[in-house]
This record gives structure tokens, sequence and C-alpha cells, in this order.
């Protein structure tokens, strides 16, 4: 066995190195708790670090490097997304890779900024305006923030797409003991520049998206738009041409979910009926709670899902075979449940809800050891 | 004055989509004129445009175009600019209304103060011509009083702004006879140029030159002797690199979880007494987590930090009833009051002795922390008084965690005075 390389370290940290070694050049933010140590390590480690006046400039010179073959991260906390919500948009249009961290935070408005939450999934599964998926990730432990932000670095530059990591505070800000040999060595990943035959801006080239070619370039010119437009990046309205391109947005998402879909459904030694679902930080709480409750002699199953969207169908395949399903997070309605079944979810589909604290183990034991929801 | 130069190679020859007659088009006609006479190659040029009817120039130029959100050109364009920096001899051009550049007011003073080379050109035709002829805050003050609307608020000098905001170039033109000239200045500036262009719209505003030049702003031109910003990119070292390993030299005195709180005030090393003890935990084989938690105003009130030892890997990390408490300062214990439980060993300053009786624990220790050593030392002195007392791990892995410290001597120094408590 290798000895560990055991260390005290916080998320932030992993999530920074990982994105840097995973091909991002620059760092563009606004401070924000609780993404504050991210911003602190972006300075550090990024080659061009760039500190925004406000969240909307932020988006805005991150859409103009991504565009010159500068590949952009940044991270923000719900105050700060909601401000870059329309030049989200507009980088989604453009299909321009980029990074967006989010450290969630007890909300509504600037409600408690240390305090963790997870409560931005639902902006999140509508934030393109006209019903476009957006891949958003979400780090269950340190492990995960390292492979999930190599992902989200992967997925943003193949699919030309910004591409969310959906993290807590709790994921950022505590330091833990960590064994460093748990990383392991990253690809690093750049813009796509296979062009096959006549170069058009818009034209799809490999996986449903377009050949990247940055501007300034001097082989090929280059036009990158937000309004609806044709291969050629001319601005059409109602042309079904144009149309088809803005399908194909998310039709590259969805069509290639495959790909980049993630998740650990851990089973119990005995065949069990409850299932155990969560995402992010709760997935602490719900390991614990598991792992006592099969130590009781009651088998559950736990599915950690760490490609919350776009949804894809295989949860429903995985949920199918229990009898009983738990979600738990750390919001009020069940975000991610409801994302899935809508305001009326099936009977046997419960909730384990709560803000202001993180979820206990011994809630989601109360709640599937009794068979009921819980509102905290 | 519609349609395009024929023999220019900076536009496409597209038909310039404006109404007949608005100025907008001699803008273009302009600028292409200076970028061929400079000698620039259309993948030279990056074009950014905006909304409203200054936005749709970017089929009109046989260049690279980005053609983003409304009043956002001149922070997309910064982007575009600093991202160009990397790559010789590339110019960045953003486009801009007078209604966009009232929303963009902010990425235009921020344009100015960065002054990383590119030029805004501000199509100023007093109005917003795409909804209807709404005024902007560019409308000058002659114009307002022909339309009556807000004749009592003096317009922005965007071009007074950016020269005080630092901007290298800054220059409104009236005469279409002086536009060249001026656009050409701005080009070869280095740095951030911006020139406001005042202009025609026969539809919604004015129709004639001579009648534009009665209500426009007068002519101004400013420079600032900076140095354009240049931005680049360099490879940094790992964060890692720099992230001690923690080899085991100890071993732990105990087989099961323990948690502490440490509970004082800001600037009282609660944050990294609390850091070294859960690395000290690692060093004797534990796993650890640490919380900190203060107030958002860091350097004033509670600091609170929340440690957990476990010999088995720690998933879930909160910590409602800690099993041991360290308290040395009133805003410390004001902090965790209701977090205290029976259960609970309380390690209590003596200066808080008279609280002992409102704890629900009996299970307290009162020593004379803060009058041992100073305030920055009493948390990292009552937490080491602690472990030596609950024998969870060593003391000399706490120790050993402070000795690496580039603070080692006064860190050992307050462990010295621990026989003091005694
Ligand atoms: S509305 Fe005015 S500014 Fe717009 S294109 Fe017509 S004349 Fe030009």
């Amino acid at each position: 066995m290798e000895t560990p390389k055991n260390t005290l370290i916080d998320g932030s940290k992993i999530i920074i190195e990982s994105l840097a070694q995973s091909g991002a050049d620059a760092f563009v933010a606004y401070p924000i708790t609780p993404s504050n140590w991210m911003y602190k390590y972006g300075k550090q480690r990024m080659p061009l670090f760039l500190a925004a006046p406000d969240e909307i400039s932020t988006l805005q010179w991150m859409a103009g490097l991504s565009a010159t073959g500068v590949m952009p991260v940044t991270s923000s906390a719900f105050p700060g997304i909601a401000l870059m919500v329309e030049s989200i948009n507009m980088a989604y249009a453009m299909e321009l890779p980029m990074v967006i961290v989010i450290t969630q935070r007890l909300g509504p408005s600037t409600g408690s900024a240390t305090t963790g939450a997870q409560g931005d999934l639902s902006l999140l599964n509508g934030i393109i305006s006209g019903g476009y998926p957006v891949p958003v990730f979400s780090p269950s432990d340190f492990t995960d923030a390292w492979e999930l932000s190599n992902k989200a670095m992967e997925t943003a530059l193949k699919y030309r797409t910004p591409v969310f990591l959906l993290t807590s505070k709790e994921m950022v800000m505590y330091q833990r003991s960590f064994d460093l040999n748990r990383l392991r060595p990253l690809k690093k990943f750049t813009y796509d520049r296979h062009i096959e035959g006549e170069f058009k801006p818009y034209k799809p080239g490999r996986n449903l998206t377009p050949p990247f070619v940055p501007l300034g370039d001097d082989e090929h010119l280059t036009r990158f738009t937000a309004s609806t437009h044709d291969a050629d990046a001319n601005i059409r309205k109602n042309d079904p041409e144009a149309l088809e391109n803005s399908k194909r947005l998310a039709r590259k998402l969805t069509e290639n979910l495959d790909d980049y879909f993630i998740y650990t459904l851990d089973k119990s030694s005995e065949p069990a009926r409850d299932l155990v679902v969560t995402w992010g930080i709760t997935a602490d709480a719900a390991r614990e709670a598991v792992a006592h409750l099969r130590n009781q002699g009651h088998p559950v199953d736990l599915l950690v899902v760490k490609t919350l969207l776009p949804v894809h169908p295989k949860l429903y395949e995985i949920m199918d075979g229990y009898d009983n399903v738990y979600f738990a997070e750390e919001n009020l309605t069940g975000q991610f449940k409801e994302i899935l079944f809508g305001h009326r979810a099936p009977e046997h589909i419960r909730s384990i809800n709560k803000i202001g604290n993180m979820i206990k183990p011994s809630e989601i034991e109360e709640a599937v050891t009794h068979q009921k929801s819980l509102v905290l | 004055m519609s349609t395009a130069t024929s023999s220019s190679n900076i536009l496409t020859g597209k038909k310039f989509p404006f109404c007949p007659g608005c100025g907008h088009g001699i803008a273009i006609n302009n600028l292409a004129k200076v970028l061929e006479e400079l000698g620039y190659r259309p993948e030279d040029i990056s074009i950014v445009s905006d909304i409203g009817c200054s936005g749709l120039i970017d089929p009109l130029f046989n260049t690279h175009t980005i053609h983003g959100l409304h009043g956002r050109s001149p922070a997309l364009g910064l982007g575009v600019a600093m991202g160009l920096q990397q790559k010789d001899r590339k110019k960045t051009i953003a486009f801009i209304g007078d209604g966009g550049a009232t929303i963009g007011l902010q990425h235009i003073l921020e344009d100015a103060r960065r002054n990383v080379d590119m030029t805004l050109i501000v199509l100023n035709n007093l109005l917003y011509g795409m909804t209807g002829g709404q005024i902007s805050g560019l409308s000058t003050q002659k114009f307002k009083e022909i339309v009556d609307f807000e004749t009592d608020i003096p317009p922005f000098n965007i071009i007074q702004l950016a020269h005080a905001s630092g901007a290298r170039y800054a220059a409104r033109v009236d005469n279409p006879r002086q536009m060249k000239e001026v656009l050409k200045k701005a080009i070869e500036t280095e740095g951030f140029s911006i020139v406001e262009i005042e202009s025609l719209c026969p539809s919604y505003g004015m129709k004639r030159m001579n009648e534009l030049m009665e209500v426009v702003e007068p002519e101004e031109e400013y420079e600032n002797p900076r140095a354009a910003t240049q931005i680049r990119m360099s490879e940094k070292p790992s964060l890692l690199d720099r992230q001690p390993v923690l080899e085991q030299k100890f071993e732990p005195l105990v087989r099961t979880r323990r948690d502490f709180i440490i509970a004082g005030s800001a600037g009282g090393g609660v944050q990294s007494t609390g850091k070294q003890l859960a690395t000290a935990g690692i060093l004797a084989g534990m796993h650890a987590t640490m919380k900190g938690e203060y107030p958002i105003t860091v350097g004033t009130g509670f600091s609170v930090a929340e440690v957990i030892f476990d010999p088995e890997p720690i998933y879930y990390t909160g910590l409602e009833q800690p099993s041991v408490a360290v308290i040395v300062t009133d805003d410390g214990l004001e902090k965790i009051r209701k977090r205290i439980g029976a259960g609970t060993r309380v390690y209590l300053d003596e200066k808080l002795a008279q609280e002992a009786e409102t704890l629900p624990t009996d299970d307290i220790i009162i020593k004379p922390f803060t009058r041992t050593v100073n305030r920055k030392a009493a948390a990292l002195l009552a937490t080491a008084y602690m472990l030596d007392r609950e024998k969870v791990i060593p003391l000399e892995a706490l120790r050993e965690v402070l000795a690496n410290h580039r603070l080692a001597k006064v860190f050992l120094e307050t462990l010295d005075r621990l026989e003091k408590l005694d």
C-alpha cells in the first residue's frame, strides 16, 4: 500500500488546483462569502487573475477572454450569480466555454452569508431562457471536488458551454485531513479546433458542437453572437435554420449526456427496499446514516448524484427498483426531487429537507426508519 | 451615406441596415477608412457590438465580430482586449449607443481606469432609436428641451468622466469632417481610447446636420500620458506544492470519536489554535476536521473553532453539542452557550468563573488562562491544557506542530506556561 500523504486541506484549494491543472487560464471574480477562499487561491494559482468590479463585469470579461481562447473560471454565490444571469445566457448562446463555481449559502437574498445551503439548484434548472439545459456538477467530497472540477473543464471545452460546479460552504471552507494520494493526475483540456470542410462559426462539428476559432485568428475570421443566428452567425428571426441552431444548443448537451453523467450507487450487502438519494454536502450525513442503518440490520442503498443537470433518465431506472426513496437536501422543498418529480411526487418518494443547518445523519435515519418525510 | 464603401476590405459591402440619413453609417465608413490607412488586415480587428441601432453593425464588418448584450460591450470588449494581448497587433474596437453607455457607465469608467489597449466608439444619437426615441443619460440638455423630457436633469459627460477615470485618449466629435482624424488618433492610441460621435437620427431625433450642431455638447479632446496596461499570463506553482504532508509520528490515546469547541474572541488566535489542534490529531494518526466560525467583520466579536478527531474516516462534520468546550472570553461563551450540554466538559477562563453556575453542566474546570499569558495566546494555552488533561492524543503532537511553525518560539513559550496552571 502507498504511504499516505495526509494533510489538512480545504475544498477550495482542491477545486482551484484541479481547475488550473485541467486547463483554466484565468480566474476572474468579485469576492463573495463563502467563495472567498477560492478567490484567494485563484490569485495564487491561475496564470491570469482579474479582480472584476462586479459580477456582471466578471461574466462579460470571462466571455471576452473565452472568445479569444483564454479559458476562464470564476467562483461566486447566489447574490453574484443573480447578477450574472443575463451574461450567462449570452455566453451560452455564443457557445463560450467557462466554469462557474457556486458556493451555496442560506437565502433568500443576502440571507446568512456564512451559513451553508443547497438552495440554488432550481435556479440553475431554469437559468437559460427557453428551457435549455446547462451542465451542473456537484461534488460530495474532496475526491469529487478534484474529479468533477476536471470534468467540468472537459465538458465546458468539449461542448463549448458554461458549466456549473455547485458546492456549499462546508465543502469549501472546512478543513479536513485528506490523503493527497487520492488526487490522481489530471488530463489537461483545451479548445477544440477540429474543422472539417468549410469553416462557418456555428456549423456543428464533432458532438454537435462547432469547432472553436478564437477572435484574432489569422486563418479564419470568426463571429460570435448572442442573438438567434444561423451557421454563419447572421442574426435571423424565426428562420428554420436559426431555430434549429438554437435547438442544437440543447441537443449537444442532452444527446451527449452519457459522456458526463456521474453518480455513485452504494449498495447494501443485503437486497434493499429503501434508497436514499442525495447530492453535494448532504452526502456526508447520508453516508453516515446509511452505514448506521446497515449496522442495525436495515439494508439501505445510497445514490449520490454528481451530475445533477441535465437530468439523466438512468436516475428513474435506478429509483424504480425501490419501494421507498428518500431525497435528502438542505433546502426548503427538495429542489432536486421537484426537478425530477414536479410538485406532486408519488407517495413512495419522500424527502428530508432542512435550512439553516446541515441535515444530520440521525434525521435521515428517522425518516427512513419511520417511512416519512421530514421538513426541519 | 447609407451604403458601405465598395472598395473596403474591412467592410463586407452589405447594405447598411439603418434608416435613410442615419448618422451611424458615416461613423462606420470613416472607421473603415482609418483602419485601412493604418494598414490593418481584417484578421487584426475584433469588432464588439452592443444592442440598439448601433448594435446592427457586426454583419457590416469583414473582420472578427462579437455581438453581445445591451450596455455590456465595454466590458465584453475589455475581456476580448485582455485576451488578445496574448497575440501581436490585434485591435479591439467596441461600439455602443448612448442608451448602452447609460447602462454600462461603470464598465466605461472601468475600461478607462484599466487602460488596456482598445477603442470604444459611442454613437450618441441623443436617444433610444430602437424602442421609439426615449431619452438616455447622454441626451443633451438642449435636445431634452425640444422633446420636453427631464429638462431639469443634466446629461452625463462621458468624455470628461472617462478622462477623469484615466482614459489614455478621450474625445467628442460633432462635425463629420473631424471624425476621421479623431478616430485615427483613437486607433493609434496605445491604451484605452473613447470617441463619442454625435449622430443624426432622422427617424426620432435630429434630422439635419445644422440642427444637430445646435443641440450637441461642444467637442472636447483629452489625453492622459500613461502607458497602456499590459496583461500577461504567467504559470504559477501548484497549490499542493506548499501543502505540508503530515506523517503519523504519535499514537492516539483513545479509539473513539472526540470533538472540541474552542471559543474566544477575534485576534485571540482561536482559528490558528483550531488548525494546530487538528494538525496535531493527524500527526497522532487521527482523521480530523476543523471548522472556523467568526462574524463577517473578522476583526471583532467571537471566534470559534470546531475540531473533530476520529480514528475512522469522518463524513458528517456537523457538531452540535461538543464533548469538550474550551472558553477563554465572554464573546466566545455567548456564541456557544446554547451548545453546551449536561455532558459537555468545559475548560473556562477564571474571569468567567461567575458564569459557571449558569451553564447546564457541572463538569467545569476553571483556570487563569488569560492571566497567565496575553490575550493572543490564551486560546492556545487553554487548548494545550485541555489536551494534556483529556489524553485524546499526546500533548507532544501539538508541541511538534508548534515547533514547525514560523512563530515556534512564541508558541513554545506559551506551552512552557502550562506548569503555572497546576
Ligand atoms: S432609428 Fe435613428 S438611430 Fe436607429 S437606424 Fe433609424 S435613424 Fe439610425
